[in-house]
C-alpha cells in the first residue's frame, strides 16, 4: 500500500492497519456518521441506498470469485435467487426467525455455488462462463416450475425482517441492517485478499499450474472461492427478498449476472474498493435512467420510440461495459487511485 | 412409433441449424480465440432485421436476403473493428465480458427498435406437410436442415481450397507463424467475424421462419454453446455431429420426460447437458485437449 510521504512504519500491526493516517480516520468517523445519521436526511434516496447496499454485497462476493481467485461466473443473480427462496420458505413456510433464514441463504446459495463450480477444477475461461451460465438457467427453471415450494411464475410474498422482537419494516430500519452488513462484507473482504487464502486465489488467478506447483491445492482453494462469493450472493439474495417483500423468478434474470460482472469491471477487478464503485456507479444510472431521464423525455414534445423505456437502460449499460473495457480496463477503483497519489503530491507533481 | 420418427426427424433438423449457429462460434474461437457470447443476441437482432426488410420495408424475398447479409457481413465488420480489436492479446476474461456487454447492448437495440415482443416472417418455404413414414413433418424443418448442410458443405470446401479459407485455418493453428508469413491476422478476425454474423443471419432467418421471431431466439444461441461445448470447442466437425444429438436430445427429451418431470424441460435439457460433459468430458468429443506448460 502506498502510503502518504512522511509516514512510517515500525512495528508490523502499523504496516498491517488498513486505517493509518489521522486523515484516514477522520474520514472514517465522517463516513460513519454519514451512514448512521442517513435516514433523517436522505429522504427518498434510502431505497435508493438500500438497493446499492445489496447489490454492493453481491458484487464483493462476486469480486472474490471473479476478481481475485480469476474464476469467472456468470450465474451470480442465479446464486442470489437460491438465496432469496431459501430465505423466503425458512421464514414463511417454516415459520424460522429472520437470522436464521439469512445465514442459511447464505450456506445453501455457497452450496449450490460449490456444485456449479466443480466443473472448473477441470476447464476455465469460457466453459467455466457457460458452466455458470448453464448453472443461472437451471435454478431459475427448477424455481419456475417446483410450483409447490416456490410459488413459481406467481412469486411468493416476503415479510419483513425481524430480529428479536424488533420488526423492520420502513428503509430507514432496514439501511442500517443492510448498511451494517454491507461494511462487514466489505471489512471481511479486505482482510480475506491479505490472508493465506486470498493469496492463494491471486495466486490462482494469475497462473494456476504454477500455483499447483507452489503446494496450492487447486480443487480445495477454488471451491472455497466459489462457496465465499455464492455466500455473499445468498446473503444479497435473503436481504433483497425481505427488502423488496415480493420475490418470483423473474427478478433474478441472466442480464443482472452480466451487469454484476460489468460492475466489478466497472469498479475494477481485484480490489476492494472496485465492488462499491462499479455497484454505485451502476446503481444510480438505473436509478436517474428510469426515474429522471426518461419520464423527463417522455413528458417533452419528443416524439419517442415505443421501445424507448425498455430498451435504453439495456443499452446504456451494455455500451458502458464495452466502454470500460476498451478504455479503463482497470476500473474506477485505479482512477482513485491515481487520484490520491496526485492530490498527496499535490502541488509538486514528482 | 410415429411418435419417436417425429420427434427424431424434427430434432435432427433443427439440430443441424444448431450447429450452423454454432459453426460461427467455432470460427471465431479458432482464429481469433475470442468466445463470442452474443451469439444468441446476433441471431435475435439479425431475424429482426429480416423481418424490418421484408415485412416493415416490404423488399422481395431475394432482395431482403442479399440486404440481410450485406447488414450481416458489415455488423461482422463492426464488431471486430471497433469492439474486439483494441483487446486483442487481453485476457480471455476481458474477452469473453466485453462480447457479454455486447450482448446486453444489442439486446437493448433489439427492444429499442422493435418493441413488439413477437413477430412472424413471410412464409419463405412451402407449407405443405411431407410423409416419412408414419410421421408428418412440416417441410420448413426439412429446408432448415438441407440449407444447414449446403453451407456446411460450401465452408469445408472454402476452408479447404480458398487461398483465405486456408489462411484462416493456418490462423487458428499458430497466429505468430502466420503473422510471419506476412499474412494480415487482423483482416483474418474480420473475416472471421463476418463468417460468424452470417452464419448467425442464416440460423436466425431458417429458426424463426419455423417458430416465428421471439425472444427465444437468444435460447437459440446458448443452445450452440452446448453444441459447442460438446463437440468441442475448435472443431468444425464436432459442431456439425453435436448440433443434432442436441436437437435430439431436446426433442426427445421434451416428448418423453416432460410427463414425469415439469413442463418446459426441453429449456434446461442443453444446459444440463454442458454439466454433464463438463463433469465427464470437458473438452467435448473432437475438442483438442489442451496441454499446458508453465
Amino acid at each position: 500500500m502506498d502510503l502518504p510521504a512522511g509516514t512510517r512504519n515500525y512495528t508490523y500491526a502499523q504496516d498491517m492497519a488498513i486505517f493509518r493516517t489521522k486523515t484516514h480516520w477522520t474520514l472514517l468517523i465522517g463516513l460513519l456518521v454519514v451512514l448512521c445519521t442517513a435516514p433523517l436526511w436522505w429522504g427518498n434516496w434510502l431505497s435508493v441506498a438500500n438497493l446499492i447496499g445489496i447489490t454492493i454485497i453481491a458484487a464483493t462476493g462476486l469480486n472474490i470469485l471473479t476478481g481475485y481467485c480469476g474464476q469467472l461466473s456468470i450465474g451470480h443473480a442465479g446464486f442470489m435467487a437460491v438465496g432469496a427462496y431459501t430465505s423466503a420458505i425458512l421464514t414463511e413456510r417454516l415459520g424460522l426467525p429472520f437470522p436464521v433464514g439469512l445465514i442459511s441463504a447464505g450456506v445453501a446459495a455457497g452450496l449450490v455455488g460449490m456444485i456449479f463450480g466443480m466443473p472448473s477444477l477441470r476447464v476455465k475461461g469460457f466453459y467455466l462462463a457457460i458452466a455458470t451460465i448453464a448453472a443461472q438457467f437451471i435454478i431459475i427453471w427448477v424455481i419456475k416450475h417446483w410450483t409447490d415450494v416456490t410459488g413459481g411464475h406467481m412469486g411468493m410474498s416476503v415479510s419483513a425482517p425481524a430480529l428479536g422482537g424488533l420488526v423492520l419494516k420502513s428503509n430507514a430500519s432496514q439501511f442500517y441492517l443492510i448498511g451494517s452488513i454491507a461494511v462487514l462484507s466489505i471489512f471481511f473482504a479486505k482482510n480475506l485478499a491479505r490472508t493465506r487464502v486470498g493469496r492463494a486465489f491471486v495466486a490462482i488467478r494469475d497462473n494456476d499450474l504454477a500455483a499447483e506447483v507452489m503446494g496450492i491445492n487447486l480443487f480445495r482453494y477454488k471451491l472455497i472461492a466459489f462457496f465465499i462469493g455464492c455466500f455473499f450472493a445468498g446473503i444479497a439474495g435473503s436481504l433483497f427478498a425481505h427488502w423488496a417483500r415480493f420475490i418470483s423468478d423473474e427478478f433474478f434474470p441472466l442480464t443482472d449476472s452480466i451487469l454484476y460482472i460489468g460492475m466489478i469491471i466497472i469498479g475494477g477487478l481485484g480490489t476492494t474498493t472496485g465492488p462499491i464503485f462499479g455497484a454505485i456507479f451502476i446503481g444510480l444510472i438505473k436509478h436517474s435512467l428510469t426515474h429522471y431521464l426518461v419520464p423527463t423525455l417522455e413528458s417533452s414534445a419528443i416524439a419517442l420510440p415505443a421501445g424507448f423505456a425498455s430498451g435504453l437502460a439495456p443499452m446504456v449499460f451494455g455500451l458502458i461495459i464495452i466502454l470500460f473495457l476498451i478504455l479503463e480496463p482497470r476500473g474506477l477503483a485505479h482512477r482513485w487511485q491515481l487520484f490520491k497519489a496526485a492530490y498527496r503530491l499535490w502541488p509538486f507533481s514528482y | 412409433m410415429a411418435e419417436l420418427l417425429q420427434f427424431t426427424i424434427t430434432g435432427l433438423t433443427v439440430g443441424m441449424v444448431y450447429a450452423l449457429i454454432a459453426l460461427g462460434f467455432v470460427l471465431v474461437w479458432k482464429s481469433s480465440g475470442v468466445a463470442n457470447l452474443a451469439l444468441g443476441q446476433l441471431v435475435l437482432l439479425s431475424s429482426w432485421f429480416t423481418y424490418g426488410m421484408l415485412v416493415q420495408a416490404g423488399l422481395p424475398i431475394w432482395a431482403g436476403f442479399i440486404v440481410v447479409i450485406i447488414f450481416a457481413v458489415l455488423l461482422g465488420w463492426l464488431i471486430e473493428r471497433f469492439i474486439l480489436r483494441p483487446l486483442i492479446a487481453q485476457p480471455i476474461l476481458s474477452l469473453i465480458t466485453i462480447t457479454l456487454g455486447l450482448a446486453y447492448f444489442i439486446e437493448g437495440l433489439v427492444v429499442f427498435i422493435w418493441p413488439a415482443s413477437v413477430a412472424a416472417l413471410p412464409r419463405l418455404f412451402p407449407v405443405e406437410p411431407f410423409h416419412i413414414g408414419p410421421a408428418v413433418v412440416s417441410q420448413q424443418y426439412l429446408w432448415a436442415a438441407i440449407i444447414s448442410l449446403a453451407l456446411f458443405g460450401l465452408l469445408s470446401l472454402f476452408f479447404r481450397y480458398h487461398r483465405m479459407g486456408i489462411a484462416m485455418r493456418a490462423t487458428a493453428d499458430d497466429q505468430r507463424a502466420v503473422q510471419a508469413c506476412g499474412i494480415p491476422v487482423t483482416r483474418i478476425f474480420s473475416r472471421s467475424w463476418m463468417f460468424a454474423c452470417v452464419l448467425a443471419a442464416v440460423g436466425g432467418v431458417l429458426m424463426s421462419s419455423i417458430g416465428g421471431i421471439t425472444f427465444g431466439l437468444v435460447g437459440t444461441g446458448l443452445k450452440a454453446f452446448s453444441v459447442v461445448i460438446l463437440g468441442g470447442l475448435d472443431s468444425f466437425l464436432g459442431a456439425m455431429i453435436a448440433g443434432p444429438i442436441i436437437g435430439l436430445a431436446e426433442n426427445l427429451g421434451e416428448g418423453y420426460l416432460t410427463p414425469l418431470t415439469w413442463p418446459g424441460v426441453r429449456e434446461v435439457i442443453p444446459f444440463i447437458i454442458i454439466i454433464i460433459v463438463m463433469f465427464v468430458k470437458p473438452y467435448g468429443l473432437f475438442g483438442e485437449e489442451r496441454i499446458e506448460r508453465i
